[in-house]
């Protein structure tokens, strides 16, 4: 299937004309409108500050084809910040990751055992979360355990670190997604649960294991992050919720469910991380920038479907 | 033949060969209430087996233990001679039975060859085996001369493709017994025949088929057996070739076809309550002309697709027609009134619409009956005024629909489709509209409601209104309709007396009829 019959026939990546060329024209334009935007350095800038960001939107891409939403994904990155510094640098990993198993199974198991509305589950973990991660590092600084900064600070072949963690997430998300029966089958339940639960499909347990893997991408941010800035914040993930739920939509992920791709949340993540850097790189104010954020969410979410296509 | 007294064999215990599937004294309760009692029923491998009865008879509940949603109460369930439990849809696919639900479950955005294998993926080294699901996909959907191919997004696919990928999933994963749940609820007439030739591969491969269904002519063609369940009693097993169709119908609801209809009654002085002049629709370009008068039964029959609902719905206001008029003449001054095709001015003016989908276009179902039968009464009322719900009106009206409900405050998507359907007239009536444009009246209704929907639309056009029908069973046509007009590609093209139609001239002018006499109709 050559590239432009993709753009004809989407199937279930929901790529198409607005996930893809949103970027592009983006690019053109900023390259247009700032000299310094296309300069080696600015772009490695670019891509560093989107990791962290195209890491959570991986992880909320499977929870939204599952057919939910998780907004706590941004005080997990926080937590798992405040839990690196506060912890034995030996446990610091663990610990992150082990939290974020906790609070994948607490979000899954309210909104699937519970019947929580997802927004309602997620909002309540969310603030929750944020107060917990300020309990234990009050105050930003700490250290960061040396071989995480040795992560995230290296160079190959000429290219940022940042970049190898993006792609190996991305590889992972697309490999979960296309070759795994996980994968399949999310998009089953996300389209209809009732159905894929008739075909077999555990939807319970799929659901569930959709938020735990959506918090090991808060988690795995998190990580990166803290490293990169060799400091820990105990907000430094609060934009990440609803920043990454954009990223998605703009991606041409079905909010509503069992639609998505990793391209298309490739694309939703550089377009907003474009928006960003052009916006710094001529001048406006990073509350326009905020404010922008948000009309740009309601203009993704005003082009999607509200329903769930197997409905 | 020979194989139809062999299965009658089979019955006995002891016979020479043991059936595929033995249900023996099974029993099922729902909290207090015995959904099945007793019911002992067997089918053997290369038969078409109908279960047949009333909705609410028992026949899902019996067929959801076959397929694992409903766990026994009593008796047990024996495949292959040895007592099984099923647990889940899982537990019944291990032991090779395959369900086509009503309602489909293919996913829309998966392809042809995942659904088939969604829940049993073939794997290699952990991961999804894509050639190998495509190759066996393409193998089963082959095996039935089906023409799909297996990297096709189910949401292209129609009704009637998707169900046959539903059976080829079946048969990919080599089940043996299959039950089809009412398959030809959605189809059109094409479809049902490629699903007919289906069901005799699948007949002659060995497979045994329960077919479920209350649509006689279906039985007939399709079955070699018949189980009739009422009120989770089982009733009897008969081989169809030994039955004929009132038989049939009176071991479903114990009365003769004959009184499912209410008596017609000849008008003296028919005078004109609506009158549609040249009408067209979209895609429909011949003009239709025809009137509607009071104590009158009118009904539009022909092929499905040929044009029918475009018109019902043109004249409800739904899909507003390309041009023409419709006149509604009113009861003081005796005027006819042109009716905007708005659904607003369409109710205004006294006419009420009962879609064929009254689940999401007709009804609010999470809402109770009380307040989708206020939803009538209140609707000339000004938006502002409380909205007093006139309570005994209401059970009045129920009562006299003999709805069958426990609570007028009990939601009315717990009511059967056929309670349903009374709520539905019920709404109008509470309205005080005098003309009822109806879709399919009794779809998905089961025998016994029928007469009663039947008498209450003849009682409405006796009491002095007028109803127009379309319907695509021709027995409900020709038993109810007072006139029938025959729609071929939008046009009208025939009309008949109702008590002097039969079926086959209405069927003739509906496979052959033309264009050409459509002036005459319009003049009729």
């Amino acid at each position: 299937m050559s590239w432009l019959n993709i753009l004809r026939f989407p199937g279930r990546s929901g790529l198409g004309i607005v996930p893809i060329g949103v970027p592009i024209v983006m690019f053109i334009f900023i390259s247009f409108a700032s000299p310094n935007f296309l300069n080696v350095q600015n772009l490695s800038n670019v891509n560093a500050q989107i990791a962290a960001l195209l890491i959570v939107a991986l992880g909320q891409m499977i929870v939204a084809i599952c057919g939910g939403i998780d907004l706590s994904v941004g005080s997990v990155l926080s937590l798992t910040s405040a839990i690196i510094v506060s912890v034995d640098p030996a446990l610091a990993v663990p610990l992150a990751l082990l939290a974020g198993l906790v609070v994948g199974v607490v979000n899954g198991v309210g909104v699937t055992i519970f019947a929580v509305h997802p927004l309602v589950m997620t909002l309540a973990t969310l603030t929750f979360l944020q107060g917990l991660a300020l309990l234990i590092l009050p105050v930003p600084g700490g250290d960061v355990p040396d071989y995480l900064e040795a992560m995230v600070d290296f160079s190959f072949l000429g290219l940022p670190a940042a970049f190898f963690w993006c792609l190996v997430f991305a590889t992972a998300a697309a490999v979960v997604l296309r070759s795994t029966r996980f994968g399949l089958r999310i998009f089953a339940v996300g389209a209809n649960e009732d159905n894929a639960a008739r075909n077999g499909v555990n939807v319970v347990l799929h659901r569930i294991s959709s938020y735990v893997l959506c918090s090991f991408g808060g988690v795995m941010a998190g990580l990166f992050l803290s490293a990169r800035v060799a400091s820990a914040d105990a907000t430094m993930g609060a934009h990440y919720g609803l920043e990454s739920v954009t990223a998605i939509a703009l991606g041409g992920v079905l909010l509503a469910g069992g639609i998505g791709s990793v391209p298309g949340v490739i694309a939703g993540t550089i377009a907003l991380g474009l928006m960003t850097n052009g916006m710094n790189l001529i001048g406006v104010s990073p509350f326009v920038r905020a404010a922008a954020t948000g009309l740009l969410l309601l203009t993704a979410i005003s082009l999607q479907p509200r329903k769930a296509i197997g409905a | 033949m020979a194989e139809r007294t062999e299965a009658n064999a089979q019955d006995r215990p002891g016979g020479p060969a043991r059936p595929i599937v033995e249900f023996v004294d099974v029993t099922k309760r729902f909290g207090s209430t015995t959904a099945l009692g007793n019911v002992s029923i067997s089918g053997s491998s290369g038969t078409v087996h109908a279960v047949t009865g009333e909705n609410g008879a028992g026949k899902s509940t019996l067929m959801n233990l076959l397929t694992g949603v409903h766990r026994l109460d009593g008796g047990e369930i024996r495949l292959r001679g040895k007592p099984v439990t099923l647990h889940s849809p899982k537990d019944a696919r291990a032991h090779r039975i395959s369900t086509i639900f009503q309602e489909l479950t293919l996913l829309p955005n998966l392809t042809v060859a995942e659904n088939m294998f969604l829940g049993r993926e073939p794997r290699r080294m952990g991961l999804v085996n894509r050639p190998e699901m495509r190759r066996l996909a393409e193998k089963a959907l082959a095996r039935l001369g089906i023409n799909i191919p297996p990297q096709t997004y189910c949401s292209a696919l129609s009704v009637g493709e998707q169900q046959m990928v539903e059976i080829a999933k079946g048969i990919a994963a080599d089940a043996e017994i299959f039950i089809l749940d009412e398959p030809t609820a959605a189809l059109n007439a094409p479809e049902v025949e490629k699903l007919a030739e289906l069901i005799f591969t699948m007949k002659a491969e060995g497979k045994l088929i329960f077919y479920i269904s209350h649509r006689l002519e279906e039985i007939f063609r399709f079955c070699d057996e018949v189980s009739v369940l009422k009120d989770g009693r089982h009733v009897a097993t008969h081989p169809v070739a030994e039955l004929d169709r009132e038989k049939l119908v009176s071991l479903m609801v114990g009365r003769e076809l004959g009184e499912l209809f209410p008596q017609r009654v000849p008008q003296q002085d028919p005078q004109t309550m609506l009158s549609i002049k040249g009408l067209t629709t979209n895609p429909f370009p011949p003009k239709v002309s025809f009137e509607l008068a009071k104590g009158e039964i009118l009904g539009l029959a022909g092929l499905e697709g040929q044009g029918q609902r475009a018109i019902i719905r043109a004249i409800a206001g739904i899909d507003p027609p390309i041009s023409g008029r419709v006149e509604k003449t009113g009861d003081d001054p005796a005027q006819p009134i042109s009716v905007r095709p708005t659904i607003v001015a369409v109710s205004q003016a006294g006419i009420g619409f009962i879609p064929e989908d009254r689940k999401i276009e007709g009804l609010y179902l999470p809402l109770s009956i009380r307040q989708n039968m206020a939803l009538g009464m209140l609707r000339e009322q000004s938006l502002w005024r409380p909205a007093r719900i006139k309570r005994d009106e209401i059970e009045t009206l129920l009562a006299q629909m003999r709805v069958a409900h426990a609570d007028p405050r009990q939601p009315v998507g717990a009511l059967s489709g056929g309670n349903q359907q009374k709520v539905m007239i019920g709404r109008w009536l509470a309205s005080g509209v005098n003309v009822l444009l109806v879709e399919e009246p009794t779809r998905g209704v089961d025998v016994g409601a029928k007469a009663e929907i039947y008498s209450l639309l003849r009682e409405f056009s006796d009491a002095g209104g007028a109803v127009l029908i379309t319907s695509s069973e021709l027995t409900e046509v020709l038993g109810l309709c007072d006139r029938i007009l025959v729609v071929r590609e939008g046009a009208l093209i025939a009309e008949f007396d109702g008590p002097a139609a039969t079926e086959e001239l209405v069927m003739n002018a509906a496979l052959t009829g033309t264009h050409e006499n459509q002036e005459l109709e319009g003049a009729a």
